[in-house]
């Protein structure tokens, strides 16, 4: 293992599913040592999630093969009272904690950050879900649909004909676990100031109520509905998804960008037109405005714009495929993709460094094995005996 | 007073807009002190989207999304692309352990202020740079905003409606996705320096960020060799799973069910426990299979009541459901009250209104909304004769040199 960005740094992670695992990722990818401990027998849930590549880890499917990559993986049953002292051993030797129980499912078990920080009152301890620990849906069930529906995003996604709809993938987890590796390295910041361990509560629920753009801000002040709608694809004529000959490009023109966009448009009379030329008059005139637009775009080809774009500087972009995104010239220069070599899963790409480095490594490693390094970790790390692993698989507890 | 964990930190911050000023918010919150500068006519664009009509007196100091991202900083004005706004920049590099720009890639340098020019006056400066497409690469040239990063990682072309085309997140979202990544990047390289004494140059390209917010599909393509499918609000195993019409004016509610448990729930809340024996739907299979007739029979139940109420109702009986929440219904929200996330802020020209509060909750170092964002060069004295030692004759000269200002000059944004 190089040098890692965040080498000295050793988390607990008691997270499944995708929002905590997504945390936990980010400090194994920069190099931290992330001991990810799973239930004996059945480990988290997101390794039965497919597709599942034939020959590669049988253990795990696509969401798991991505979201846990350089953890160690352990089994331990903490709701045995060994289980939950070799817990509370690990934690002596882990900077954080990171859990995504529902809430209060740790301090039932007597693991909860009083019982942690009696024996190491340095841990700073994470907990990520969708509402967090205290307030009226405290104890609701989650899942990344109804997270996203409680986070104020989703009613701005979609057409005022149809439902509100949620993008693609875990977004609401992902935002959640995110904003959990920001919050935990600023805990783990703190103990240097405040010289002890914090307790960090993340709600994605917050988390997405914080990144409404100007919409919330707005209504918050100006008190009016007038951006709270969905608009679809469509948000004006210089703002939006708009089709294209063969697809779809995205424009998104701030007024500065204007005159590129009109060259791009081989449209530059609209920059003396008294119904285009300033930001008021096409706000006033966005029929029009739009217009323009969609009669371009339509008899244009996404390569042409690209090119003209790319020619002009101006801010429109192809939307992609996955299998284009794969291709692009830009990132297989920059390696934005990584490959794990040698390993069963050496075909597949994964997303690169998420921000490079002057100095501390990014390195990708595979998802372990459920149990794949009990021995690494019981054994090397805790100092048990081999015999000892046994009995404890015999009984359950790993 | 509380300590907060980025006490003694200063970040010198030439973000605009959303990315970068959501980034430094987020390190304001924690206790950095963010000194933002803008230039006379070079502004934070987010000023002139107040939404504000025209005869109202400095609007640029009413914008609510300028006010809601630049809280908890200080703001001054300098014109770095003069030779002293540049020298005035560098000596406040010297000041600050953390630098944070979301310039076009090739901005700084035409400005002369580098990484290798700030680490001469600060040799452990962290800078922090976050163009769209990165600082090198056959495209870095090319400039993208936050709705470009979701299309450009291929999000947008499996979002929106199974039976529709690729449709838009509703926010600019690669903004909310880099902010967050570039402010964790910063706390990273904080405490790599706590280790090492060295600072770092982060380098953020937004495009490269969002590949991680779908790293999955990557992978699934690799996998099965085709693009992965557009569900719109459906799931790959579980149903019902979807957002259902409630009563009122567009008004919805998400459910999902997956287990047998759940669904067993989802039939005695709505009043048909012999569902659970109907062929169609009595295992997971099945109910995948005959999710549309199974839709139908959950939509003319919530249909019939509000979307607080169904999903408070499916939620007492174990299955998980939410009111698709709209703007003004999540600043109404019990929960979010409950847990005092809005934060009543008075702006000093701005006015008096409810803010949502820091998403990093902190139990020994509660963040709280400290300072109101900056109206346009507020503390253009705090920077320049506090920090920086100027006198007051100095700043004058600076003054009618165009260097600083204390109104705005027009800029291009408007």
């Amino acid at each position: 293992m190089p040098d890692g960005l965040l080498s000295e740094i050793t988390i607990l992670d008691l997270t499944e599913g995708a929002s905590g695992p997504f945390c936990t990722k980010l400090f194994a990818d920069y190099g931290a040592r992330v001991i990810k401990v799973e239930r004996p027998g059945r480990g988290d849930p997101a390794r039965r999630v497919g597709p599942f590549a034939p020959g590669s880890n049988p253990e795990a499917g696509a969401l798991f093969l991505y979201l846990n990559t350089g953890k160690s993986g352990i089994t331990l049953d903490i709701s045995t009272p060994t289980g939950r002292g070799l817990l509370l051993d690990l934690a002596e030797h882990a900077d954080a904690l990171v859990e995504n129980f529902p809430p209060g499912h740790l301090d039932a078990l007597g693991l909860g950050a009083e019982a942690l920080h009696q024996r190491t009152p340095r841990l700073t301890v994470t907990s990520v879900s969708a509402f967090g620990g205290g307030g009226p849906y405290a104890g609701y069930r989650s899942t990344d649909l109804t997270a996203f529906a409680a986070g104020g995003q989703m009613s701005i996604t979609g057409t005022p004909d149809r439902e509100p709809v949620t993008n693609a993938g875990h977004q609401a987890a992902y935002q959640a676990g995110l904003h959990a590796f920001g919050a935990t390295l600023a805990g783990l910041y703190s103990v240097g100031v405040i010289e002890a361990g914090q307790q960090i509560e993340i709600a994605g629920m917050e988390c997405m109520a914080a990144t409404l753009e100007l919409y919330l801000p707005d209504y918050a002040y100006r008190k009016t509905d007038m951006l709270t709608k969905r608009r679809g694809n469509i948000y004006s004529g210089t703002l939006g998804v708009f089709p294209c000959a063969d697809g779809h490009i995205g424009v998104h023109i701030m007024v500065r960008n204007f005159a590129s966009f009109a060259r791009v448009m081989d449209a530059e009379w609209m920059l003396e037109d008294e119904r285009f030329r300033d930001n008021r008059s096409r706000l006033m005139n966005n029929d029009e405005m739009l217009a323009q637009v969609y009669v371009w775009a339509a008899a244009t080809t996404r390569d042409e714009i690209a090119r003209r774009a790319a020619e002009e500087r101006c801010s429109l972009t192809p939307i992609l495929s996955i299998s284009e995104v794969l291709e692009q010239p830009h990132l297989q220069a920059r390696e934005s993709f990584r490959k794990l070599d040698g390993t069963s899963e050496g075909r597949l790409s994964y997303p690169g460094p998420p921000f490079r480095t002057g100095e501390g490594e990014w390195e990708l490693r595979p998802a372990p094995r459920l149990g794949e390094h009990n021995a690494e970790i019981f054994v090397e790390l805790l100092g048990l005996k081999q015999g000892d692993l046994a009995r404890l698989r015999a009984t359950g507890a790993i | 007073m509380e300590r907060l964990p980025l006490d003694g930190i200063r970040v010198f911050d030439l973000s605009k807009v959303w990315a970068g000023p959501y980034c430094t918010r987020l390190l304001g919150d924690m206790g950095a002190e963010v000194i933002k500068v803008e230039g006379p006519g070079a502004w934070d664009l987010l000023r002139s989207l107040s939404l504000l009509g025209g005869d109202i007196e400095r609007r640029y100091n009413r914008s609510a999304f300028f006010n809601h991202y630049n809280r908890n900083k200080y703001g001054c004005i300098i014109d770095f692309s003069q030779p002293k706004g540049r020298e005035l920049a560098l000596r406040l590099v010297e000041l600050s352990d953390v630098v944070v720009e979301n310039y076009r890639s090739d901005v700084l340098q035409r400005l002369g202020l580098t990484y290798e020019a700030m680490r001469e006056v600060r040799p452990d400066v962290i800078l922090v740079s976050m163009p769209s497409h990165g600082l090198w690469g056959p495209e870095a040239d090319r400039i993208g905003y936050g709705t470009s990063m979701e299309q450009l990682a291929g999000l947008t072309s499996l979002s929106g409606y199974a039976d529709g085309g690729p449709l838009k997140t509703g926010i600019s979202y690669g903004d909310a996705v880099s902010g967050s990544f570039a402010a964790a990047a910063t706390i990273a390289a904080l405490l790599r320096r706590r280790w090492t004494g060295r600072g770092q140059h982060i380098e953020l390209a937004q495009w490269e960020t969002f590949l991680s917010m779908a790293g999955e599909f990557y992978l699934e393509r690799g996998i099965t060799g085709r693009d992965p499918v557009r569900r719109g609000n459906r799931h790959s195993s579980m149903a019902p799973h979807g957002v259902y019409r409630c009563e009122g004016d567009d008004s919805w509610v998400a459910i999902t069910v997956g287990s047998d448990a759940e669904f067993a729930a989802l039939c005695r809340v709505i009043g048909q426990p012999d569902l659970v024996r109907d062929e169609r739907f009595a295992d997971v299979v099945s109910r995948y299979r005959n999710q549309d007739e199974l839709d139908e029979v959950v939509s003319a139940w919530t249909r019939e009541r509000s979307h607080y109420d169904a999903a408070a109702q499916l939620q007492e009986a174990g299955v998980p459901a939410m009111p698709v929440l709209t703007i003004p219904e999540l600043m109404a929200d019990p929960h979010l009250a409950a847990r005092g996330f809005w934060e009543e802020t008075t702006h000093r020209e701005a006015g008096t209104w409810m803010m949502d509060g820091p998403p990093w909750r902190m139990s020994l170092s509660p963040a709280h909304v400290r300072l109101p964002a900056p109206c346009f060069a507020e503390h253009n004295d705090y920077v320049l004769r506090d920090l920086l030692g100027l006198s007051e004759d100095e700043v004058s000269e600076l003054e009618r040199e165009g260097v600083t200002a204390r109104e705005p000059l027009p800029g291009q944004d408007e």
